[in-house]
């Protein structure tokens, strides 16, 4: 069913909402229609169909924010919450509401799969990984999809409609022998369609990767203990980027004061060799959007350029508080929360080292083939990131597995460190959490040395590192 | 509206398209978070939710759907969506749905006067909460939010077996986030505590916890790599002993994903651990009269003085083994189907300070913060984590530490578990008192 709604309507609602003042408002109206089906056991165990309607209003008034919404979508629920906004954001200025102006671009039309080949993928990923090795003893298989119908109209006269879907599909392999557990997990997240994501990444494909991490960690020594130099590969992902310095550059935290990177624009905060940008227009990528969440027209931005800090990410919110514009970066998990500054697709520009020989420039210290999740602390720049699948580099050549570990550093030093830059570009995708809501996100990088970097094993003593 | 109603006209509407058996859980709700800045409200965010999750069975097979629309129309098209899903999944003989019980308890749960306080007043707890920060050390200089949050909400439950329930309860919260500033060098805090009842926020103790937190740790640098005693403050506590949970589940022991398969009445843990999930917990905030598929709640011993005592069930992981459940199937919301989890789950406390504790410590670290904690992984229960908090030196905290790591396995963690402090403390459905474990690897430079 699709979303009710009109102009009147929608003016209505921004007239409530601003009747006892405040600078500006919006609607967000959305229908969100998911699936999960989760595997494990070699049985399909669920299979989840669902469908949100909500709508939030929205008034800023100075720094603050009044936000309300409801799953009640007729028009005396839309009213009723535009009412109580407007009750909470009272004694704001008055300003004039422009005249919504939609904008005329052709919506996108979603390609949806039917649900018996949705199941058919978990189960061919199921069979691919348990026939990679007897040591895998549990495969778990999931696959979710969202397709969501947004109607965003804004007191500037801004009226978007929108449709977006997205589908995240996982395998998680289990591996056992003699007392020792270890897993290995693979994800595709994608904006392409189901058609699409899964002839560029065929289910099979995942889950053998998936299996044979899991069956090689099981042989794998502990992760070594202590600071040594670390490279890590393209096809790591850039959960380090998105750590060590995206969040760092959210408006929201820069202007709190709770960033190193704050005050920093025009400075060099990295080496010459990086350049960061965030591009949510990259076509079919976990993070892609063609407008962010509260209707501004998603465009690529650089943050840093050849180790210069360039610019920050921005809502409305936050840009209007710097007297700018956004740069597309608003972002909420659904109508049930307002929008703040978030990452899309983050990466590090490529560069010009052949990978091989950035491995065989470091000669001796750890090789990071997969990342896992990470944290950042934005405030003083401590980040860590896990290593999902890593070897030691011996005599610049990558030497044996061994078992993930953590691997912990400082954003700002960490970028100032790095020497060699690769010609490579792996991406990975993740669900970023900030504020209590989950992003969907991708984020990339080329091969690159980090310089030296405390990687949190257990072993101690048995690993040559030589000192730079 | 009566939830009761809606659930009943589900399960009928169940029934009628073709269901075997139907269970419906529907929740209504409002909820306000108020976040406070420098003594500006920057959010005011109201709520008013409702939801409705229905699990029908047919053939064995189990199908779910979510909606947000209570009207007839909406209902019928929440069943028909949960009828069609059921057809893809694997048949399971042990797919059951619970049969009605008389031993539902009436536990207090909600707060009237939540909803009889004015906003104002609320408003005034997160601007007193950030005072008290700000007035304990003149070196708190940010305060990234100081929060307010309640949620009052119905929950109904029914089944077609016979179950139908419904209970009203109330959760409210405070936290803070700030950070403190000397020579250049920013270092972060929090605090944060819920309840089911307003009476139990203390704003000026959660000021002053995280103002001390932050302002303990300026000055902080990394160590050199080694193996010592380590001591776990609740705040860290919590996530370690948080991560035993999946294991516990007797779904992770079936499929062969659990460290504590096969380990029934061994000691995995020493005796000072205890371990217990209580869903009767008075004033816990998973505490209700049913679990998620309307079976009553219990308390259960997991670990008694290191000794692996039993395993959390739902209905379908209990009917596979010839057992009864524990009460422990969890709804995270309408949307999703009930899963084997815990409720209020928690780490007993023992005898010592937490002070004694330390004091015992010729060199050792003490943790006060980790980062990273969700990538620990429970089926393997290895973790490494970035950590901070305190170098122990002769008993006494020496200096403050941070961009270092620890880590190890949390199966090998419970085997070196040597105290345990009285201090336990609830962070929503989890709890622990601080622990040491005698030796850990703590990876610097």
């Amino acid at each position: 069913m699709a979303l009710p709604w009109d102009e009147a309507w929608l003016r209505e609602v921004l007239e409530t909402a601003l009747a006892r003042g405040g600078d500006y408002a919006d609607i967000y109206l959305e229908e969100r229609r998911s699936t999960l089906i989760a595997l494990e056991d070699r049985r399909v165990e669920r299979v989840h169909v669902g469908v949100d309607r909500g709508a939030g209003v929205r008034v800023l008034k100075g720094d603050s924010t009044v936000y309300a919404y409801t799953n009640d979508l007729s028009r005396d629920g839309l009213l009723r919450i535009a009412e109580q906004v407007s009750r909470a954001a009272a004694q704001g200025r008055e300003i004039g509401l422009s005249q919504l102006k939609k904008l005329d671009e052709e919506i996108p039309s979603l390609e949806d799969a039917p649900l018996e080949e949705k199941v058919k993928v978990v189960q061919k990923a199921d069979e691919a990984a348990r026939e990679v090795s007897p040591l895998i003893r549990q495969v778990m298989v999931s696959y979710g999809d969202v397709a969501q119908d947004l109607i965003i109209a804004t007191s500037e006269g801004e009226l978007v409609e929108e449709k977006r879907s997205r589908l995240r599909f996982t395998v998680n392999a289990v591996a056992a022998e003699g007392g020792v557990i270890q897993t290995g997990f693979e994800a595709l997240g994608s904006t392409a369609g189901f058609s699409a994501a899964f002839k560029e990444s065929p289910p099979e494909e995942l889950a053998r990767v998936a299996a044979r991490r899991a069956a090689a960690l099981v042989k794998a020594p502990p992760a070594p203990a202590g600071k040594m130099p670390v490279v890590l590969a393209g096809e790591a992902g850039g959960t380090m980027v998105h750590e060590a310095c995206g969040h760092g550059l959210e408006a929201d935290l820069v202007q709190k004061g709770l960033s190193v990177y704050k005050g920093k624009l025009g400075e060099q905060v990295a080496a010459e060799e990086i350049t960061v940008i965030d591009d949510a227009t990259l076509p079919g990528k976990y993070g892609s959007y063609r407008y962010d969440d509260e209707g501004v027209r998603a465009r690529p931005v650089v943050l840093i350029e050849k180790g210069v800090l360039k610019e920050y990410l921005y809502d409305r919110r936050t840009a209007v508080k710097e007297g700018r514009n956004s740069n597309g970066h608003g972002r909420r998990e659904s109508y049930q929360h307002k929008p703040i500054p978030r990452m899309a697709n983050t990466y590090i520009a490529p560069g010009e080292w052949d990978p091989e020989d950035i491995i065989r420039e470091v000669k001796e210290g750890f090789l990071v083939k997969k990342m896992g999740g990470g944290q950042v602390n934005t405030t003083n720049g401590d980040f860590v990131f896990e290593v999902a699948e890593g070897y030691l580099i011996q005599d610049g050549d990558v030497g044996p597995l061994v078992r993930g570990a953590t691997i912990t550093g400082n954003g700002p030093e960490v970028l100032r460190q790095v020497t060699m830059v690769g010609r490579d570009l792996g991406f990975t995708v993740g669900t970023c959490g900030k504020d209590g809501q989950g992003v969907p996100v991708s984020d990339a990088q080329p091969t690159i040395a980090v310089g030296e970097l405390i990687v949190g094993g257990t072993r101690v003593g048995n690993v040559r590192i030589r000192r730079l | 509206m009566d939830l009761l109603e809606v659930v009943s006209a589900a399960v009928a509407e169940g029934k009628r398209a073709g269901a075997e058996e139907v269970e419906a859980f529907a929740v209504t709700g409002t909820a306000l978070q108020i976040e406070v800045r420098h003594g500006q409200v920057e959010t005011l965010e109201q709520a008013q939710e409702t939801g409705l999750g229905v699990r029908v069975l047919k053939g064995k097979r189990f199908g779910f759907a979510f909606g947000t629309d209570f009207s007839p129309q909406g209902v019928k098209e929440t069943v028909e969506r949960a009828v069609a899903a059921c057809q893809l999944a694997a048949p399971d003989p042990y797919n059951l749905l619970p049969a009605p019980s008389t031993a539902y308890t009436s536990p207090e749960l909600y707060d009237a006067r939540l909803a009889e306080t004015p906003v104002e007043e609320k408003i005034a707890l997160a601007r007193f909460m950030e005072e008290a920060a700000f007035s304990f050390d003149p070196r708190v200089k940010i305060v990234e939010t100081s929060t307010y949050q309640e949620e009052l909400s119905e929950v109904a439950l029914a089944n077609s077996l016979g179950v139908s329930g419904s209970y009203r309860g109330t959760v409210c919260g405070l936290y803070l986030s700030l950070a403190a500033e000397a020579d250049g060098q920013s270092e972060t805090g929090y605090a944060l505590k819920y309840s089911r009842f307003l009476r139990e926020l203390d704003p000026r103790a959660l000021g002053e916890e995280a103002a001390r937190r932050a302002v303990g740790l300026l000055g902080a640098r990394g160590v050199k790599t080694a193996s010592v005693p380590v001591v776990f403050d609740p705040y860290v506590a919590v996530d370690f002993v948080s991560l035993l949970a999946p294991a516990l589940t007797a779904e992770a022991v079936q499929r062969g994903r659990s460290l504590f398969a096969g380990k029934l009445g061994e000691e995995v843990a020493t005796s000072k651990v205890t371990l217990l999930d209580d869903g009767r917990l008075p004033g816990g905030i998973r505490t209700a009269p049913f679990d998620g598929e309307g079976v009553p709640t219990q308390r259960t011993v997991l670990i008694e003085r290191g000794v692996l005592k039993q395993y959390l069930y739902d209905t379908r992981t209990a009917a596979r083994e010839g057992k009864a459940s524990t009460g422990n199937a969890v709804r995270g919301s309408f949307r999703g189907q009930p899963t084997v989890g815990p409720t209020n789950f928690y780490l007993e406390p023992g005898g010592q300070s937490p002070e004694e504790i330390i004091r015992q410590v010729p060199e050792g670290f003490y943790l006060t913060e980790v980062l990273g904690m969700h990538t620990a992984n429970p089926i393997s229960g290895d973790f490494s984590v970035g950590a901070v908090g305190f170098w122990i030196k002769d008993g006494e905290l020496a200096f403050p530490v941070r961009g270092v790591t620890v880590a190890g396995n949390i199966k090998s963690l419970l085997q070196r578990v040597d105290a345990v402090g009285s201090d336990l403390r609830f962070f929503g459905g989890r709890g622990a008192p601080t622990f040491r474990v005698s030796e850990l690897k703590v990876s610097g430079h």
